[in-house]
């Protein structure tokens, strides 16, 4: 019988160190994990825990993973202090996809800030295999200070695309750093749309205060609910709708999400939270 | 079939020798040793215990016997042992229907749940009397198994009428009926059975009175923030309740290993500690004990409802009688829909 609890060993082989606060692990699975993009894993430190995070690599790549993780809590704590050559234990894939289906031949807009990049950089990448499938990808980023930005060295390879368009923008720039693109928080980059908002999707992933004030923006400039997909990110500590943390009103932010679009989850208690 | 109680009771010392039967344990309630307190708890059997089959509820739920409060999942290896458990009651079996349900589905089988479920006999009982906070009668059940058991047991005298309740319940029957002497039940037995059960009923009837609610729920859910927050008041979000809740299923996985070495230990979690659903940065959706408080309203009335088409309650009261509080589930669920008219 096949054990739900079951954990997959993978070998780290390489740290980034995106930021202060967030590295990339590259880790090796001992068997292909294929998952979807949007779909997350469980990372467990043996002997110390483990935590729901989302795959920031293709998911045309299932023989090796990216994992994009901030440094905030016990768990993470240990991510950052882990080398190459570790092991650590991968469970999943688990919950939901982006509907990458609805976005062919659409004028995407991807909105993203802080580590909430994780999964829209494998949401990106996977759209990248078949970029002509998309008539536009528009790309904001934030952070919240020029050192903070993430995949910085992959920025200039994304924006030679024909029908990418990759913004970025930091709360602040603190004397000593500088910045020669936008300033303020991402959702000002919304000033700069030039696609139509009432016929096209929005993905939108990052700080729950981000996540909210993103998706009223989003509704303001004239998207749908439904066409607004949003990455729940809840305390999903078993990931198969078992263990109860991560209940929202009526769904599993697990199984049923963690992509849900805005029109789904709108009239539950506390999403944002 | 009818059985001597006396001689079920010898059954069951034969049933501790194994070659008798494939049993390793049976499992059944005791009365407390202290004897100021009525209360029972599920004790395995000795040659020389005594035990009482028909009184109400055990203190703790027959859950903890397949979702235990720590088991190791990862590497999985449960240890074989078959068990009989007698004198579970019609609201743990209620209870263990939804957590069937929650366990082994289409979608998830809990390697220990499944194991447990599957090494296990149940023997019910009716009950002959009822707890102080018993209130199956308000969430739709009754003091007596109706489904869910491989025996059922109802006293008369000092006789039990014994009812099968599936294949694995035959075979025990026909073990019984071969080794001791059994009669088919007749009509005056079946009627007067029906009136004892009809009394303990009533009896349930009248301590309930008082907490009478009707079933529209929904009144939970819509009962503003100044309701939840009133009746939270005294609660300390200790978890007792869940912990000893028949229906409550969550839980936590922990790594319990200093070795090198992937290591799953399921614990059972509460929604009423401060820490449940606090994601790592510190964000958690139900930060104040009112909302953690009513959560657990919600789910066992709502939640559970709408996963298993099943009430999450059984009307137990295990949660009133184990609260530190001194809080009165029955009370809460009656107060705070007496905040909201029913919308007819």
């Amino acid at each position: 019988m096949h054990n739900p609890y079951e954990v997959i060993p993978a070998t780290i082989y390489d740290v980034i160190q995106e930021s202060p606060l967030i590295r990339t692990l590259r880790v090796k699975p001992e068997r292909p994990i294929p998952f979807k993009t949007g779909q997350f894993i469980e990372l467990t430190i043996p002997g110390i825990g483990e935590g729901p995070f989302t795959p920031s690599s293709s998911h045309y790549i299932s023989e090796e993973m990216d994992i994009t993780i901030m440094k905030t809590g016990f768990v993470t704590e240990y991510v950052h202090k882990a080398q190459p050559g570790d092991q650590v234990g991968l469970r999943g894939p688990y919950g939901t996809r982006y509907p990458l289906e609805k976005f062919a031949g659409k004028d995407l807009l991807i909105l993203g800030g802080g580590c909430g990049l994780a999964p829209l950089r494998s949401l990106f990448l996977t759209l990248l295999h078949d970029v002509e499938k998309y008539n536009s990808i528009t790309f904001f980023a934030g952070a919240k200070t020029p050192q903070d930005c993430i995949y910085k060295d992959a920025v200039t390879e994304w924006r030679k695309y024909k029908n990418v368009r990759f913004l970025r923008s930091v709360d602040v720039v603190p004397a000593g750093e500088t910045w020669n693109e936008d300033v303020g928080l991402v959702t000002t980059l919304l000033k700069k749309l030039d696609i139509d908002p009432a016929h096209n999707p929005a993905v939108v992933c990052g700080p729950p205060i981000m996540m909210k004030f993103g998706t009223m923006d989003l509704l303001k400039y004239g998207y749908k609910d439904e066409n607004i997909y949003l990455s729940m990110e809840k305390k999903m500590y078993c990931g198969f709708g078992q263990c109860r943390h991560c209940v929202m009103g009526g769904y599993y932010a697990c199984k049923d999400g963690p992509v849900f679009t805005y029109a789904q989850i709108k009239n539950e208690e506390d999403i944002w939270e | 079939m009818v059985i001597k109680v006396e001689d079920f009771f010898s059954f069951l010392h034969k049933c501790l020798d194994k070659t008798f039967h494939n049993f390793d344990q049976v499992v059944l309630p005791a009365p407390s040793r202290n004897p100021l307190l009525k209360n029972y708890y599920f004790t395995p059997m000795t040659q020389t215990g005594t035990y009482n089959l028909d009184s109400y509820r055990t203190v703790d739920p027959l859950k903890v016997f397949f979702f235990q409060p720590r088991e190791k999942m990862l590497p999985a290896g449960f240890p074989a042992i078959k068990r009989l458990i007698v004198g579970a009651k019609g609201c743990d079996l209620r209870a263990l229907h939804v957590l069937d349900q929650a366990m082994i589905n289409k979608d998830f089988v809990d390697p220990g749940y499944s194991h447990w479920r599957h090494s296990t006999t149940i023997i019910a009982t009716d009950c002959s009397e009822i707890a102080p906070t018993c209130h199956c009668t308000l969430t739709g059940g009754k003091p007596f198994a109706e489904a869910g058991f491989d025996l059922n047991l109802s006293r008369l005298g000092e006789q039990y009428r014994v009812t099968v309740g599936s294949d694995k319940g035959q075979e025990l029957l026909d073990l019984m009926a071969k080794n001791f002497s059994m009669q088919p039940a007749k009509e005056g037995i079946k009627s007067a059975i029906e009136k004892k059960r009809s009394e303990i009923i009533r009896l349930l009837h009248e301590q309930n009175r008082a907490f009478e609610r009707g079933d529209d729920y929904t009144r939970l859910q819509s009962s503003g923030k100044e309701n939840w927050n009133r009746e939270s008041l005294t609660c300390v979000g200790c978890g007792a309740c869940t912990h000893i809740c028949p229906t409550c299923y969550c839980l936590i996985l922990n790594d319990e290993t200093k070795a090198q070495q992937f290591v799953k230990v399921r614990s059972m979690d509460s929604c009423q500690l401060h820490g449940y659903a606090r994601v790592a940065g510190g964000g958690s959706p139900r930060p104040k004990m009112f909302q953690r408080f009513r959560n657990r309203y919600l789910c066992k009335f709502l939640f559970m409802h709408s996963n298993f088409g099943e009430l999450g309650c059984t009307g137990c009261g295990r949660c009133t009688e184990t609260c530190t509080a001194g809080i009165d589930f029955r009370q809460v669920v009656r107060n705070i829909s007496e905040t909201v008219a029913v919308v007819s």
